[in-house]
Formats: C-alpha cells, sequence, structure tokens
C-alpha cells in the first residue's frame, strides 16, 4: 500500500513545487493537498497520512493551531509533522519543536533535502 | 532441340501462366534463330504462346522470324527444284515401350506436345501494309512497356512512401511511451525494459531507439527546468535543484555541457544579458568564476582549448570571449587565438578579453589592443572582469548601433 503525505500549504505555487519534486522522487507515495489548517485537521483524521508538511502561515487556522489538535487526537498524534516556516529564527524552530514537530524546514526549498528528509520519514 | 523442365507443360503448377518457363522457350528460340533453325524458334515460340499466353513478345518474335527467314532466303541461292516428297508415314499409335515415362510425383501432367506449325515454304518481303503492321506492332509493345514501367515506378513509390509512413508512425508511438515514462525522471528498469521491448516490437533498430531516448531525457530535463525556474524564488538554490534535476533524469556531465548553453537560457530567461565564449585549460578542475559568470546572467559556453573555440564560435555566436593566454603545448596560444579572430572579418569586433599571466602583463600591455579587446591578471578579480565585460560589452554594443 503506497504512503500518504498530506502538504497543508495555502500558496499554489509552494503546493506546486512539492508535488513537482515529490512526483521526481520516485518515492510512490500519495499526496494529500489542504490549503488552510482546518482543511488539514480534517482530512488528517480521514486519511491518516504517514507524514504531514505543514506550513505555518496559513489563512482560516494556521499550523500554530492545527498541529496542537493533531497532537491531542489519539488517531494522529504518532504522526510525524514536518513545520515548513518561511522564518528561519532559532526560536521558530525551537517553538515548532515544542509544539510537537519533528522537524522544522525553513523555506526557500531545496529538492535534494526535502526528498531526503521526507524518505527519513516514510521510513520510519 | 532445348529441354526445358516445363516445356511441356501447359501454363503453371498453380494453373496460370508460366512466366519462367515461357521465357526460357523465347530464349530458346532467341538461340535457334541466331542459328538460323528457324523451325525450331517457331516451335520454341509455339510452346511459349501456350505457356504464357498473354506474353507480349511471342507475336513480335514471330514477326522476328519471319523477317530474319525471308532475309536468309534473299542471301541464299534459288534451291534446286525439290525432289517430290515422300509420302508422309501414318503414324501409329505408340507401342507400350515408346511411352514416354510418367512424370514424377508432385509435377503436374504433362501437355500433348502440339506440333510446332509449319514453316513458311517461303516468305516474300513484307509488303508496305505488313511493314506497318510490324510498325503499329512495336510502337504498342513500346508503349506496353512505358505504361507497365510506370505502374512499376508508382507501385515502388507507393511502398516506399508507406514504409516511410509505418516507421514515422511506429518512432512516433515510441516516443510518446518514452516521453510518458520520463516525465517525472529516468524510468525504472522495469518500465526500461519494456520500453526496449516495444522498440524491438515495433522494429526500430537500436541505434534510433537510443538516440530517441537520448532526444527524449534531454527535452524531459528541459521541461522540468523551465518549471523549476518559474518558481525559483521559492527554491533555495537554482544551481543545486538543477544538479537534482540532472540526477534525476540521468542526464550525464558531457550532455549537460553539450546542452549547456540552453539549459543555461532556460534558466537566466529574464535576466539573460549575453553568451560569452569561455576558453579556459582548466574545465575540468575548480573554476571560481563560472558560478559568478552565470549569476550574473550570462550563458557560458565552454571551451577547453582555442582550437575547440573555433569549432564552437560561429554555432555559439558569442556576445563576448573570455579566453586564457597558455595552454597545453601543441594548442594555440590565447594571443595566437586572438590574432586568428582578427584575420576573420566575421569575428574580429567580437569583445575579447584574455586573462593572462603576472609575467605576460608588460607584453600585452606594450601590444596595440583595440577598443574591443582588453586583457585581466590572474587571479582574476571578480568584480574587475564584470567591470570590464561591461566596458567591452558597452562598446560592442555602440559599434553594432553604429552598423544601423
Amino acid at each position: 500500500m503506497s504512503k500518504k503525505i498530506l502538504l497543508a500549504e495555502d500558496d499554489e505555487d509552494n503546493r506546486d513545487l512539492v508535488s513537482f519534486v515529490l512526483m521526481r522522487s520516485r518515492l510512490g507515495a500519495e499526496l494529500i493537498i489542504a490549503e488552510n489548517g482546518q482543511e488539514a485537521v480534517d482530512k488528517a483524521f480521514e486519511h491518516l497520512p504517514n507524514l504531514i508538511l505543514m506550513d505555518m502561515q496559513m489563512p482560516v487556522m494556521d499550523g500554530w493551531t492545527a498541529i496542537p489538535i493533531l497532537k491531542a487526537d489519539k488517531r494522529t498524534k504518532h504522526i510525524p509533522i514536518i513545520a515548513f516556516t518561511a522564518q528561519a529564527k532559532p526560536e521558530d524552530k525551537i517553538r515548532t519543536l515544542e509544539i510537537g514537530c519533528a522537524e522544522h524546514y525553513s523555506k526557500p526549498m531545496d529538492p535534494q533535502e526535502l526528498i531526503t528528509l521526507i524518505t527519513k520519514y516514510l521510513a520510519e | 532441340m532445348t529441354v526445358h523442365p516445363q516445356n511441356t507443360a501447359q501454363g503453371s503448377p498453380s494453373g496460370g501462366p508460366d512466366k519462367a518457363a515461357a521465357k526460357q522457350c523465347l530464349l530458346a528460340a532467341d538461340r535457334h534463330l541466331k542459328e538460323s533453325r528457324f523451325q525450331d524458334a517457331r516451335a520454341e515460340i509455339e510452346k511459349a504462346k501456350k505457356l504464357d499466353p498473354g506474353n507480349v513478345y511471342v507475336v513480335a518474335f514471330l514477326d522476328r522470324i519471319n523477317f530474319f527467314e525471308s532475309e536468309k532466303k534473299k542471301e541464299a541461292p534459288p534451291p534446286p527444284p525439290p525432289p517430290p516428297p515422300p509420302p508422309k508415314p501414318v503414324p501409329k499409335p505408340a507401342a507400350p515401350a515408346a511411352t514416354p515415362a510418367p512424370p514424377p510425383a508432385g509435377a503436374p501432367p504433362a501437355a500433348p506436345l502440339h506440333p510446332a506449325p509449319k514453316p513458311k515454304e517461303s516468305s516474300p518481303p513484307p509488303t508496305a501494309t505488313e511493314q506497318k503492321a510490324m510498325e503499329t506492332t512495336l510502337e504498342e509493345m513500346k508503349r506496353q512497356i512505358e505504361m507497365l514501367s510506370h505502374s512499376l515506378d508508382q507501385e515502388r513509390k507507393a511502398r516506399e512512401e508507406m514504409t516511410k509512413q509505418q516507421i514515422q508512425a511506429n518512432v512516433l508511438q515510441l516516443r510518446t511511451s518514452m516521453e510518458k515514462a520520463w516525465l517525472n525522471g529516468a524510468p525504472n528498469d522495469q518500465e526500461g525494459e519494456e520500453l526496449h521491448k516495444l522498440a524491438v516490437s515495433l522494429s526500430i533498430p537500436e541505434n534510433v531507439e537510443l538516440s530517441l531516448r537520448r532526444e527524449v531525457k534531454l527535452k524531459m530535463y528541459s521541461n522540468a527546468v523551465k518549471e523549476v525556474i518559474s518558481k525559483r524564488q521559492l527554491l533555495r538554490s537554482s544551481s543545486s535543484t538543477l544538479e537534482w534535476l540532472r540526477k534525476v533524469y540521468q542526464v550525464t556531465m558531457e550532455e549537460y555541457l553539450e546542452y549547456e548553453t540552453k539549459f543555461l537560457l532556460d534558466l537566466v530567461a529574464d535576466q539573460y544579458k549575453g553568451t560569452l565564449l569561455y576558453v579556459s585549460p582548466n574545465l575540468k578542475g575548480k573554476d571560481d568564476l563560472l558560478p559568478r559568470l552565470k549569476s550574473a546572467g550570462y550563458a557560458v559556453v565552454l571551451s577547453g582549448t582555442p582550437e575547440e573555440a573555433l569549432e564552437k564560435i560561429e554555432k555559439v555566436n558569442p556576445n563576448l570571449i573570455l579566453c586564457h593566454t597558455e595552454f597545453a603545448p601543441g594548442s594555440l596560444s590565447g594571443i595566437k587565438f586572438l590574432h586568428l579572430l582578427r584575420a576573420s572579418p566575421k569575428f574580429n569586433f567580437i569583445p575579447f578579453i584574455l586573462l593572462c599571466e603576472p609575467s605576460e602583463v608588460s607584453q600585452l600591455q606594450s601590444s596595440e589592443l583595440r577598443q574591443h579587446e582588453g586583457f585581466l591578471k590572474k587571479p582574476v578579480d571578480a568584480d574587475e572582469l564584470m567591470i570590464t565585460m561591461n566596458e567591452k560589452l558597452t562598446h560592442f554594443r555602440d559599434y553594432v548601433s553604429s552598423l544601423s
């Protein structure tokens, strides 16, 4: 059964780019898209993905709110979450780890680095 | 008399005209005719007629025999009056011993031999009407031959066109499958094997398959580069992304370098400043100038020697040439290369910057460099290089503007 990755990202170009990179990674993972935090929570409960890539700044519900909801639910608390953020300050990184993210990834993206990271968490 | 394997058979075993056997009879008739054995020749013609009733040469051959026979008679002295002919023996039914051997198993049943037509006792020279008829026959034969040749030619062309179309359709089918397989990078082993099997089943030669594979791969890589570049503001580094894509599409460094200008143009499409021909002996080593030149918006085409640069220059049509002065023994020097370009009206206006050794500075200072030519001492300061390049390119632009 193929692995599932939930991408919560409001920016279309970023969604396209992650999709582009994943397609070329040949990981064979299914990509589920959510355009805001609320949709991410709903789709996470529905699909129970193997990994969540969460942008922290989103409309409706941001990642800072969505992640604690997911970590509080027994169905999704074990799912590793990689926080996507354009803020590269050390305190942001610490904060994302504190709310339960497995990793903090600063934009802009590096395809090879992103694939390595995704591969690592899908293997787990 | 010449014996042919089929000359007793009427038609081919399949029932149709036996053209091959008829041809043999005609050839035999020709030999008899050359030996003035007109009767034998006629007999062969008769056989040919039976074997292939539609053969257009039969009538013509009979006319030819008649003609030769009459000519022969004209040459010969008049024969003495013939003795009274002996009474013709009444044919007796063949004795069992004289019965011809049965045909071998599988052979078509032998047709009864028809007696050859009696030769004419004396053929008068053809009359004008007969001559006219012969000419008409010949004309008709010529016309038929022309028609046949034309039909054969048309058929050959049609067959060639069909083959060409079939090959094109097969190549298109393989290309479509390859493009699908290469869309997201190099296909895995299983997909690669399937593509190869498809190529074999379509009778596509291996060299064509390999060439098509390379073409599709570079096309897909180029498309991916374009797609990535359109989002380069989201990427940390364009060059590392391109390097990642190069691996994803299994584009070798040689292939990359071959198409580098095109890829780089994709990369710097909106900040393209011009094409540089960079002639450097250390292409395989680390060259700090390259990334700087590329990030400044130049498409850089590399050459390892001036000789290689001379081969590329017409194709590349550079806006500026950057050239080291020293190359491996046996190769032209940078200064010699400059002199060669100066001698060419096609290239003598291209801005040219020499990257020289400190020991060469005084020599170059005293040389009469032109306005669009310059030099920089190694190690080259990148900022100084950019300033010099802009200066020379400005001169180049002014020169080009003055032409209009």
